[in-house]
């Protein structure tokens, strides 16, 4: 009996820990969790049945009292959840349109039912009626190098699509469904001053944080299913059970979470970029549209690939999810994502592309950097979202990168800049919160915006290839680990020192402070300009607005009065333009809360500049960062012969 | 043959009533620039002396405008106050001057008088008035009934059938114009028998609008069509021309001012080719009651 336990042990050792190589050479990860998955969809009750072994290795030095599985299905359970307490009226009243997820059969290797030691628990809000993490006394601790083995029967009920995981009619998007241990941090790792498990719960404002896993997922779906994942298809036959279904071998290796969808009305595309094969499943009535996915792919896969590292794996999967799923649009799943698009969207609207790009972009910060997004979800969504801006600005125009048309351009980064600077909730909180104490809606300004605006204003300062090369180092530091935040500003203390000397100072500490954990403003500004005429006993008369060029035989004092009006202060380029047409470009370190630059000579100001190319972008106001003795009307007057022309014929054609 | 003969009748009578169009014309660049030019002034001391405009070299930028902050919400909202002002204020203008329009019409002769014009504009005023309004009424009936009723409902299923809304409002709409064009037509005659008649009553004019618009109407309505064509392939001209122009100097300034202009007058001639062919349309299929209530 004993013998023959061994053998269905080591058995299944090797089938769920994987130790064959399919996908890459090499692990990339540790691969410190694995799961081998059978799932079977049933469209009548739409539930999804599987049957789960998994692993958790233990590579801390603790010993490991407890296991934690994330339970996210089940913040779809009831009113009471944490997320709906934290966005009351985000569930929907119908039963059928909840979701959830029961553990019918829980057990350890050796065939212990843990079910009768495992319970919910609420470690971020102590609600009990919170039921998204479980906490499973182990049998027997896990020591140091220990594996824990389990196998779950579950049944998750899919609903109504909701945070990007649901049903609709006949389309499936299923995410977050299996029960997924949290991470152990031991001693040392991000900000862990000893070991434990981050396992936090699902809220409203929040996302995931997983280990890099191998999934071996198989699953069975009506015949007329289109079905797409996260993982490399295996193979795909006719179910044993049911002629009317088929089974889909997947397999994905170090990728830190799966997920798939399955609908009947998919069209398939596929396309490559260097060996990284493409498949994107989109409606039959987008089809004119996968030129256009494929495209902002290939852009991005090129872009991050030059500045930070390559794509670690062979395959890729694109979702553009039908009108009917459309919730379930805009996600990431490392090697699938979802787009988000729409019927005939014009070739002007660069919107499928930039969700395309950003979903894309997380493969990198949360796929590869797996970063934790309950705790510092700038260091995805933030990261992510200026490298999102910066592939949209080189692809498609620096101006007009989200909307290009003759009436209207906008770059995706000033949408990005105008949602912090404008926003009314700027100044509530720092990024040192976790995502859910973002208050009053702050969470995606927070988050996305803030953190794209100051990245920016980062690169002004230290150069974009400075910035490339901290982002190269990051990769190469912290690819398939768990970097904090204070990892990035680590590595960026490193290249900045490596590349600028201490140009900057010791540390770029001083800029995180203000931008990244501070809560000030940025705001510089040209108070006054003057031009006063040196009189033979050296005093000057005052004249601001010089009307005719200054003739060589005159000498001028000219200031110009430049102010920080906010409490951030970066250094700053400040381009003076005299009217002999000579330029003088300043460096204002921008700490003191006013600096004057001061020329005697036979010439006068006739504009200054502070930040000339707009490389401080979190500045919350750029209009008054220049000032001109001679306005330009010539803007204002065309604007206004264009609003009358508009005008006329709007008045015209609605009279009859 | 009617078709062609009253379509280039209509272009004559329009050339002919070129001093009319130019009236029309100046009070309309009057009427905006009541909005437009203190606007533009609003604007430009919010700016100050700042070198952003700079920005709005390549057209309109919105960090310009969002860092405008507080001034821009003020802004916006009297753009929009003011904007709803002068769409009233110019329908009725458009209204009178409608009346000296299609009086002027009429006329064989190249004479015009200022005086007269305005004279017939009051003249026929209230009844033009009238006739706008419900015709108006009833191009707003049909919108709400032809393109809301129908995009509010595929609003709602737009969520399960692809593309749903813009299926509906590409139908909807095309529907929607033919049907405004067989109104135009019936405002056209309607004003066209008031400036004939004796007594002109304005539900009377109705009625004879949209009597000759079903008695003539394979005539009647291509014509229409075909004015409204051009009409739609000139605006479509419009919208490609002025966004793409971005003078930078003072010059090309008023360069830009005397062709977007020079534009909006041959949009008025347009317009008043399809009065002045409406006109000579009626002329060449006389009603027995309408010949009685000539003068």
């Amino acid at each position: 009996m004993k013998r023959i336990s061994i053998i269905t042990l080591l058995l299944f050792v090797t089938l769920v820990s994987g130790k064959a190589q399919i996908i890459n050479k090499t692990h990339l990860s540790p691969r410190q969790t694995g799961y081998t998955i059978e799932a079977r969809l049933n469209t009548e009750s739409k539930t999804v049945n599987g049957d789960m072994k998994a692993f958790w290795v233990n590579l801390s030095t603790d010993t490991v009292s407890d296991i934690r599985l994330h339970m996210y299905m089940n913040a779809f359970k009831n009113r009471l959840s944490t997320l709906n307490q934290e966005s009351p009226g985000y569930l929907s009243f119908k039963n059928s349109e909840k979701g959830s997820i029961e553990i019918k059969t829980f057990t350890d290797k050796l065939g212990n039912d843990l079910s009768r030691v495992m319970k919910y628990i609420s470690p971020d809000d102590g609600n009990p009626n919170d039921q998204t993490v479980l906490k499973v006394i182990l049998p027997r601790p896990a020591k140091p190098g220990d594996t824990v083995f389990i196998n779950i029967g579950f049944e998750t009920r899919l609903p109504a699509v909701i945070r990007r995981t649901g049903y609709s009619g006949d389309f499936y998007f299923v995410a977050q469904w299996f029960p997924k241990f949290g991470v152990y941090e031991s001693k040392g790792m991000r900000y862990a001053s000893e070991g434990a498990w981050n396992c936090h719960q699902f809220h409203a404002n929040s996302e995931f944080y997983s280990n890099h896993s191998l999934y071996k997922v198989r699953i069975t779906v009506p015949k007329n299913y289109v079905v797409g994942s996260g993982g490399l298809e295996m193979s795909e036959k006719e179910s044993e059970k049911d002629p009317g279904e088929k089974t889909i071998d997947y397999r994905a290796e170090d990728i830190v979470d799966f997920a798939w969808t399955a609908w009947p009305g998919y069209s398939v595309f596929t396309d490559k970029w260097k060996n990284v094969n493409i498949r994107l499943l989109l409606p039959y009535e987008r089809r004119e549209q996968a030129e256009r996915q494929f495209k902002a792919v290939k852009n991005a896969l090129e872009y991050f690939d030059i500045n930070v590292g390559s794509y670690p794996w062979p395959y890729l999967t694109i979702v553009d999810p039908p009108s009917i799923g459309d919730g379930a649009g805009g996600m990431e799943y490392t090697t699938l994502f979802t787009s988000s698009s729409l019927y005939m969207v014009p070739a002007f609207l660069h919107l499928p592309e930039l969700v395309t790009i950003h979903e894309f972009g997380h493969a990198y910060f949360m796929g590869i950097m797996a970063s934790n997004e309950f705790e510092e979800p700038w260091l995805d969504e933030g990261v992510n979202s200026f490298w999102e801006e910066r592939i949209m600005d080189h692809y498609y125009g620096e101006n007009s990168s989200l909307i290009d048309n003759p009436f209207l351009k906008i770059a995706d980064k000033s949408l990005g800049r105008l949602n912090y600077v404008h926003s009314e909730g700027r100044q509530n909180v720092s990024n040192k919160e976790y995502s859910w104490n973002y208050p009053h809606g702050t969470y995606s300004m927070m988050s996305y915006n803030k953190t794209s605006t100051w990245l920016h204003t980062l690169m002004g300062i230290i150069g974009e290839e400075t910035t490339n090369e901290i982002f190269r180092e990051y990769y190469k530091r912290w690819a398939f680990k768990h970097p904090s935040g204070q990892d990035f500003v680590n590595v960026v203390n490193d290249v900045v020192a490596r590349t600028k000397g201490s140009k900057f100072g010791p540390d770029m500490n001083w800029f995180f402070e203000q931008t990244l954990y501070g809560t000030g403003l940025c705001d510089y500004k040209v108070a006054n300009i003057y031009n006063n005429k040196i009189e033979s006993d050296g005093i000057g008369n005052k004249e601001t607005q010089p009307k005719e060029k200054a003739s060589a035989s005159e000498e001028y004092r000219s200031v110009a009065e430049l102010e920080r009006a906010g409490e951030v202060m970066l250094p700053v380029d400040v381009l003076i333009h005299f009217n002999n047409g000579e330029e003088v470009t300043e460096s204002w370190n921008g700490k003191s809360r006013f600096k004057d630059f001061e020329y005697r000579g036979a010439r006068k100001i006739e504009w200054v500049k502070i930040d000339p190319e707009f490389k401080i972008r979190m500045d919350i106001n750029y209009i008054n960062n220049s000032m001109t003795v001679h306005p330009d009307q010539v803007p204002l007057r065309r604007l206004a012969n264009k609003l009358i022309t508009f005008m006329q014929f709007f008045i015209s054609f609605i009279s009859l | 043959m009617k078709l062609l003969s009253s379509l280039k009748s209509g272009f004559i009578r329009s050339a002919r009533a070129w001093r009319g169009i130019m009236i029309m014309w100046l009070s309309s660049l009057m009427l905006v620039s009541l909005v437009a030019i203190p606007l533009k002034h609003a604007l430009k001391t919010d700016l100050g002396n700042s070198m952003i405009t700079e920005k709005l070299a390549h057209g309109i930028n919105i960090e310009v405008f969002a860092d405008l902050g507080s001034s821009f919400r003020n802004l916006g909202s009297y753009f929009i106050s003011g904007f709803m002002l002068i769409i009233l204020i110019g329908f009725i203008i458009n209204v009178f001057l409608t009346g000296g329009l299609f009086s002027n019409l009429r006329k064989s002769s190249l004479s015009f008088s200022i005086q007269e014009y305005l004279q017939a504009s009051a003249k026929y005023f209230l009844p033009f008035l009238i006739v706008s309004v419900f015709i108006s009424i009833i191009i707003l009936f049909l919108f709400i009934l032809i393109c809301l009723i129908p995009l509010s409902i595929a609003v709602q299923a737009a969520a399960s059938v692809e593309g749903a809304l813009l299926k509906t409002a590409i139908v909807s709409g095309s529907v929607y114009l033919l049907l405004v064009a067989i109104l135009l037509q019936v405002a056209d005659y309607s004003r066209a028998w008031l400036v004939s008649s004796a007594r002109p009553q304005s539900l009377k004019a109705l009625g004879f609008g949209f009597k000759y618009t079903f008695r003539t109407f394979p005539s009647s309505y291509s014509l229409v069509l075909i004015i409204l064509l051009v009409q739609f392939l000139f605006g479509w001209l419009v919208l490609h021309i002025i966004p793409g122009i971005k003078p930078t100097g003072e010059i090309g300034i008023i360069m830009l001012f005397v062709l977007s202009q020079s534009l909006f007058v041959i949009k008025i001639y347009l317009k008043t080719w399809r009065f002045g062919s409406m006109t000579n349309m009626m002329e060449l299929n006389p009603l027995e009651s309408s010949r009685s209530e000539s003068r």
